[in-house]
């Protein structure tokens, strides 16, 4: 039986083989997702490494010489030209330097719509600019009447943080494993809906079941086929990984992302059930439709369950309920496996163990479908 | 933040207690007897960043029956360990800082080269956990009641001194630089960095020379922020307090509204010191933190010593000028907040910061010199403390050639602050003259520490990717980073100036 299975995998690769056009399609996803996010994170970093000097409208600054150079000093200058200004005012009170020189709080209003997000991060740093020159004044005004100004702190927050350069990237590592279990299921959507429904198409389905064999062997063999390549397309992925990311500066934003050979070995074993179970759900799905463009159509919003299992755990959604499923405990172990934490033993197990249920119920109807005629010739 | 202090100072103070380890929050594991040293994660104040510390156990002198002590060490782990067998080192200054406490300074200045780097930073023997040498200073309120006129200093100094001694119990000639440089050498070995780029802060730039000097082959760049030359002694600060004061004088002269609300600074300033020399004088102020009364007594010492350590610092240096009119109309307030801010005979380690200056730069000073140094109020404060201490101390001086001016070829970045109160930019031309590829860096408006107050450290962390200056734009470095000096107790506003056109235009 192990001889048969093998000669329908060996007939299965070789005919997915002939189109090297259309397994390369498959393969552009594992090679250009990485270099796609590290261009973007290198746009991103070389914007916050080089932030540009903040112009907006001031009014009233003759009254405030000694606060306009602090913010000069922090990169916030007044501009008289609408065009290149942000649009966020700050007027000075008339009576600043009246209310400044008897002690009482000057006043600053700063004017600006908060609900715009590109401006919101400019306005918190002209906030945070007049609240440090505030504390400033405020603490030299203590010492100046002979107060030491560390009474103005009655608690000191000594934070110790156990992160490590590693587990920083949060958001970032989340997204770079997502990219990792989407090529799973890209590299061999085309494989498993050709292989399926295509085959169907092309009438060499009927002529395959014709012969003397069990219909499980032959969706076992197809799995098997499409299995090799969604692997493929992860090593692929993890190779393009390991030198695009290690690329990106990304110690600019304080952590780093290392993909190291022992890792991509534990992606390897953890993603194998992954390809089984999206195998056989691919292949299940190509043959419940009646033809490759509805296939497509199924196989594509099919995709769209594991890719949210994935993002439910990168956007930390419920994490303590959902990371017993499948996927979503993988991709948690794969997170936790790059930041160097201890790896969620059980969740994982139970999850590999769901995975392969699937993978085994998948195969199985779609062998039993296989059975009705309806089935293979799309009536 | 970091000086040279004033060996003066400590002598005025009566009370000893004996060395202690400083206990942090720091875990630190006992070092095992391996060569390789055991690292442990440890947390420094204001820094909430894991650091891994660990020791190693060092000979104290060149005869092993006199045992051994524990160097300590923090390395504060590269953001992307690009260079994994490089390190910058980072010296503390002082003498008798602890350069591991500072963690949180050197991670701020070495920020961009810690992102392909670690920064490793050891305890000079003596310092922080180093088998601190340290002798208790007075509480505030008895260094506020002091009165260093009628009492007898040189019995008083002798006697402090006796005590220190007997308390450390130990040979101050172990603790010099030329000794302690091995230290750092010991550490790069047991870490396993093939070299170091080294990061020297005001004392820290003579122990980074002599390290480079010991051990050329170890450094790859070398970074000194407000450099000590081999051949200076420290005994000459009093020029570059003098110095920087009358860089703040002349700056309120030339602004409009300092010149007219604190006329006469430079003059006004000279008469309270006579006044206070020939009558100190004795009042009641709150204490800046529990607002008791307590008795306050002003000296000429105690005032210049207030405002030369003001002038380390850009916000304290903005006060100034109200401070000295204050006091000239009999308000001390102002003085006692100044003085209560600046409390520097904590963080440094009394015991080592002696060895240092009377094995070193007491041994060196001739008739000449002396009479050159003493011209300033500061340096001949500074050499009658030593003329005290160190003849009790007995360290061995350190041999001749220690003062010959360092030559290398080594890439050296040599920067200065226009305004330093301690090492001024002609220390750092004095220190480059053997040296065959120095840049040295003047940033004009910079007190003391060129590193936390520019945009250094970006420039440093080229320096040290490239291992050379070329290219770097350095600009930036001038950006003026002064502040308004207090037109009166409130800030920096001046009453009625606008308000006033309002209402007469109303």
């Amino acid at each position: 039986m192990i001889n048969l299975l093998t000669v329908l995998f060996k007939k299965e690769v070789m005919d997915a083989s002939r189109d090297k056009r259309s397994i390369m399609a498959g393969l552009y996803y594992a090679i250009g997702a990485p270099i796609g996010v590290c261009l973007l994170m290198s746009v991103l970093l070389q914007q916050l490494a080089s932030p540009e000097a903040l112009k907006i409208n001031i009014e009233n600054s003759d009254s405030a010489p000694g606060l306009i150079a602090h913010l000069n000093s922090r990169d916030i200058f007044a501009s008289t030209d609408a065009n290149e200004r942000k649009d966020i005012t700050l007027s000075i009170s008339d009576d600043y330097q009246q209310k400044m020189s008897e002690g009482r709080p000057a006043t600053v209003t700063l004017i600006a719509d908060k609900s715009d997000d590109k401006l919101r991060k400019h306005i918190n740093q002209v906030e945070k600019a007049i609240a440090l020159y505030s504390s400033e004044i405020a603490s030299l005004r203590l010492v100046s009447r002979g107060v030491d100004p560390s009474l103005m702190r009655a608690i000191v927050i000594e934070v110790h943080d156990q992160a490590t350069p590693d587990s920083k990237g949060g958001m970032i590592l989340g997204i770079v494993v997502l990219t990792l279990i989407l090529a799973l299921f890209y590299a061999a959507m085309n494989l498993a809906i050709d292989t399926s429904a295509g085959e169907r198409e092309r009438n060499s389905l009927s002529l395959l079941l014709s012969h003397p064999l069990h219909s499980l062997h032959i969706v076992l063999a197809k799995i098997g086929a499409i299995t090799t390549f969604s692997m493929l397309g992860l090593m692929v992925i993890l190779v393009v990984s390991k030198f695009s990311y290690a690329m990106v500066p990304w110690q600019q934003m304080g952590f780093s992302i290392t993909i190291t050979p022992a890792f991509m070995l534990f992606s390897i074993a953890i993603c194998l059930p992954i390809a089984l179970m999206s195998a056989s759900l691919q292949v299940f799905v190509s043959f419940m439709a009646k033809s490759f463009k509805e296939a497509q159509s199924y196989v594509t919003m099919v995709l769209f369950i594991p890719m949210a299992l994935s993002m439910i755990t990168t956007y930390d959604i419920a994490t303590d309920k959902v990371q017993w499923l499948p996927i979503a405990a993988q991709q948690f172990a794969l997170m936790e496996f790059i930041k160097g934490n201890p790896i969620p033993i059980p969740q994982l197990l139970l999850s590999t163990v769901i995975t392969l249920v699937l993978c085994v119920a998948f195969s199985f109807l779609s062998a039993r479908m296989l059975k009705s005629e309806k089935v293979v010739f799309g009536l | 933040m970091k000086s040279i202090s004033n060996c003066f100072n400590r002598l005025i103070i009566k009370v000893m207690m004996p060395i202690l380890m400083v206990a942090s929050t720091a875990s630190y594991a006992e070092n095992n007897q391996n060569n390789q040293p055991k690292l442990t994660p440890c947390y420094m104040e204001g820094l909430s960043d894991r650091l891994m510390c660990g020791s190693i156990a060092q000979p104290l002198s060149d005869d092993p029956s006199e045992g051994e002590i524990d160097i300590h060490f923090a390395v504060i782990p590269a953001i992307k360990p690009s260079h994994p067998d490089e390190a910058v080192l980072g010296f503390a200054g002082g003498p008798g800082q602890g350069a591991i406490d500072l963690a949180r300074i050197f991670d701020h200045n070495l920020r961009f080269a810690r992102e392909t780097r670690d920064i490793v930073l050891v305890d000079q023997r003596g310092t922080g956990y180093s088998h601190q040498l340290q002798c208790e200073s007075d509480d505030l309120k008895t260094q506020f009641a002091f009165n260093d006129v009628i009492a007898d200093l040189q019995a008083m100094g002798a006697e402090d001194t006796q005590k220190c001694k007997a308390k450390l119990n130990i040979d101050l000639s172990n603790f010099t630089t030329p000794v302690a440089a091995k230290d750092f050498e010991a550490v790069r070995v047991a870490l396993g960095y093939k070299g170091f780029h080294l990061y020297g802060v005001s004392y820290g730039t003579r122990i980074a020379q002599e390290y480079m000097r010991q051990f050329p082959n170890a450094v790859l760049t070398s970074t000194l922020d407000g450099v000590v030359p081999m051949q200076q002694s420290l005994a000459a600060i009093g020029g570059a307090v003098d110095g920087s004061l009358a860089a703040l004088f002349k700056r309120c002269e030339t602004d409009a509204l300092c010149a007219a609300q604190y006329p006469n600074l430079a003059n006004n300033f000279n008469s309270l010191l006579t006044r206070l020399e020939q009558q100190p004088v004795q009042t009641q102020v709150r204490h800046p933190r529990t607002n008791d009364l307590i008795d306050f007594t002003i000296t000429k010492m105690k005032l210049y010593s207030a405002i030369r350590f003001a002038l380390y610092g850009h916000a304290q240096r903005a006060i100034v000028p109200m401070v000295i009119e204050k006091a000239l109309r009999g308000d001390y307030s102002p003085l006692a907040g100044m003085m209560a801010n600046v409390d520097l005979t904590q963080s440094l380690a009394m015991g080592m910061h002696n060895a240092i200056v009377c094995g070193e730069d007491w041994p060196r000073l001739t008739t000449q010199t002396r009479a050159q140094y003493s011209k300033t109020y500061m340096g001949k404060a500074m050499i009658a403390g030593l003329d005290i201490a160190c003849p009790i101390l007995n360290v061995k001086a350190v041999d001749e050639t220690f003062y010959q001016p360092l030559k290398t070829s080594t890439p050296t970045l040599l920067l200065s602050g226009g305004r330093d109160p301690a090492t001024p930019a002609s220390w750092a031309e004095l220190a480059m003259v053997e040296m065959t590829n120095a840049t040295h860096l003047v940033a004009t408006t910079v007190t003391h520490g060129v590193g936390s107050q520019t945009c250094a450290p970006k420039i440093i962390a080229k320096f040290i990717d490239q291992q050379s200056m070329r290219d770097i734009d350095t600009t930036c470095i001038n950006d003026a980073n002064d502040k308004p000096f207090f037109m009166n107790i409130n800030g920096v506003a001046v009453a009625n100036s606008h308000s006033t056109d309002v209402a007469n235009k109303e």
